[in-house]
């Protein structure tokens, strides 16, 4: 693993001594978690193993016994013509979490996991996904490493039920169809053509196939985009499912509340590069800062606020005006404009979320020129 | 799990994949009317020219042949034609747009095995065409045609060089539209060279021998040589081996997966 690339930190030490500073006033930013509705039964197995998803929801957890990594990335380049789409990208992925790669669209995200998955040959570099190498044991791996393209295209008569008995066919030892078809809620689609199927039906078809050869590794590409927010919090429950089973997942996506739901640890790919790789909880705490929110009593100018010690952008929505920055902005900012003779109402502070820490990490910009943006 | 299986068990779980995928193929074809590709034109063409030779007994430019029986191996091409050309090279590009190839190809089966499938469904669209035609003309128009090993052999060469024509277009078209654009610029000059309008015997010349050494007029002329029990010129086997060996060549060399 480079160190220049990955930003290694304390995760704890940060988010405790940030949470003791700022006072949370309303929870309306806190992020949605805590939804582990088990809405599905457990996915079906086809042999006697004994289901780990059988567990209460929250009980199952990741096993924390130092397992060795299960995917190692060292290195990674690739490039398309004169375009270099990953530029010397190394992580490694432990058996059983969920590993986000998040990142602006065009980073380097699909490339990196297509390159873990075989699908693409790596410029440089070493990956190897539990010891073998995705170049010279593509046919091993496949059957072990279950995948889901960003557009699963299907021929568009096929029937759910076809495609994932024609998936199974495909492996040695596959989930049964009927079984899984069921746990993933879409049982009774079995004779509806891939063409009549909505975005989250077809998303579901797509997790299905990923998951029919029972691998060990399930790699989902921007799985959620496209669905509305039921059908999106359906799916992460379904994503939770997976890991319960133990099957290490590879998450990419690009929204970062996705990632800060799902996932255990994740990278940030930013042209081509890892900008941070963490659990969600210590890149948030270190880099997300502190956002304020509230509505002064009479206009106060750019330069005012940004005359205030910590704040680095500013934000002004209806008689909203947020800033966000770091150290004990609310404070600061209450007596900046104390002494303004600006007294201040509906004011709301809270920890910055994952959203916030990827803008500025993928912002390669100084304060200044944040502001005006 | 992680043990290597043993090689006798993988080649009956590919044979198990190979039957599976050949099973949806076939399924797919039944929905989408698929399997009338080859059946549709030619029976019309077959009742038409059927309809003519009741109008106009008697043989065709000295030939010895009825209009029936001269233009009933070119029905059989063009029934190949359909198949090869309009066919299979839309549903392969059509795979590979939407990215059903590059799906599969995450699988354990290579996208090699779905080709192979897709071709052997084709292959058996092909035979059962032929046999429907077959039955048509011989058992309800009554044509003296004789059906033995050398015609199914010759008939085999003919679908089989349809097919590797139909998979240059495959090849070298980046879109299903493309595709049937292309395909579509081929098949009236191979409908015409397979004497659809006119047959060689009536045009002579130049002309003639143009057909003669098309890829059509080739398996055209060999289909008829075989159904009257005679022993095709080897001219029209060696023309149609050595169109199907440049087509071959050609889809290999432009064929792309993604």
């Amino acid at each position: 693993m480079s160190p220049s690339a990955v930003v290694q930190g304390p995760a704890s030490s940060c988010v405790d001594s940030q949470s003791g500073t700022y006072e949370v006033l309303s929870p309306i930013y806190s992020t949605a978690g805590g939804i582990n509705s088990s809405r599905h039964p457990p996915l079906g197995r086809s042999r006697g193993e004994p289901m780990s998803a059988d567990k209460a929801p929250g009980e199952a957890s990741v096993a924390p016994t130092e397992p060795g990594p299960i995917v190692a990335v060292q290195h990674l380049v690739k490039r398309y013509g004169d375009l270099v789409a990953v530029n010397d990208v190394s992580f490694s992925i432990r058996k059983g979490e969920i590993f986000g790669i998040v990142g602006p669209n065009g980073a380097g995200k699909t490339t990196t996991v297509e390159c873990i998955s075989g699908l693409r040959v790596p410029d440089s570099g070493q990956i190897f996904v539990d010891g073998l190498s995705p170049r010279t044991d593509r046919k091993k791996m496949r059957e072990f490493v279950g995948v889901q393209l960003q557009e699963g295209a299907l021929p568009p008569i096929i029937t759910v039920g076809e495609a994932v008995e024609l998936f199974a066919s495909f492996y040695r030892d596959p989930l049964t169809p009927d079984r899984l078809l069921e746990s993933l809620g879409i049982g009774e689609l079995k004779q509806k053509q891939f063409q009549k199927l909505s975005g989250g039906q077809k998303q579901r078809l797509s997790i299905a196939l990923a998951l029919v050869g029972n691998p060990r590794i399930a790699i989902l590409d921007e799985l959620t985009t496209g669905l509305d927010p039921e059908a999106r919090r359906e799916t992460w429950d379904l994503i939770e499912h997976i890991r319960e089973r133990g099957v290490t997942v590879i998450l990419v996506t690009h929204f970062m509340d996705e990632a800060e739901r799902l996932c255990d640890r994740l990278a940030l790919i930013d042209h081509g590069v890892v900008r941070v790789l963490d659990t969600p909880e210590a890149i948030t705490a270190r880099v997300g800062g502190v956002r304020v929110r509230f509505v002064p009593s009479v206009p106060v100018d750019d330069s005012t606020l940004r005359a205030i010690p910590g704040v680095e952008t500013i934000e002004r929505k209806d008689r909203y005006i947020t800033v966000t920055g770091t150290g004990d902005l609310a404070t600061s900012v209450l007596d900046a404009l104390r002494k303004a003779g600006v007294s201040v109402s509906e004011l709301e502070a809270r920890k910055g979320n994952l959203d916030d820490a990827f803008v500025k990490l993928t912002r390669n910009a100084g304060p200044e020129e944040r502001d005006s943006a | 799990m992680t043990s290597d299986p043993s090689p006798s068990r993988t080649r009956e779980r590919t044979r198990g994949a190979f039957s599976e995928l050949l099973k949806v193929q076939w399924r797919l074809a039944l929905r989408q009317r698929y399997i009338f590709t080859g059946l549709v034109l030619p029976t019309a063409l077959l009742v038409v020219f059927w309809a003519i030779g009741r109008l106009n007994p008697g043989e065709v430019a000295g030939s010895g042949l009825t209009i029936l029986e001269l233009w009933t191996p070119t029905i059989l091409v063009i029934s190949y034609i359909a198949i090869g050309l309009l066919g299979l090279p839309a549903t392969f590009a059509r795979d590979r747009e939407i990215g059903w190839l590059r799906r599969v190809s995450t699988t354990p089966i290579p996208p090699s095995m779905l080709l192979a499938a897709q071709l052997l469904l084709n292959l058996i669209i092909a035979a059962v065409a032929t046999a429907f035609l077959l039955i048509v003309t011989i058992a309800i128009f009554g044509a003296p045609l004789t059906v033995g090993v050398e015609f199914v052999g010759i008939a085999f060469l003919a679908i089989v060089e349809m097919f590797s024509l139909g998979m240059v277009v495959a090849a070298i078209a980046p879109s299903q539209q493309a595709a049937e654009y292309i395909a579509g610029g081929f098949v009236f000059p191979l409908m015409f060279l397979s004497g659809l309008w006119v047959q060689p015997v009536q045009v002579g010349g130049a002309l003639a021998t143009i057909m003669y050494y098309s890829p059509t007029g080739a398996a055209v002329r060999a289909i008829l040589y075989s159904v009257f029990n005679a022993v095709p010129p080897y001219t029209t086997l060696v023309t149609m081996v050595v169109y199907t060996v440049i087509f071959a060549f050609i889809a290999v060399r432009f064929f792309r997966w993604e």
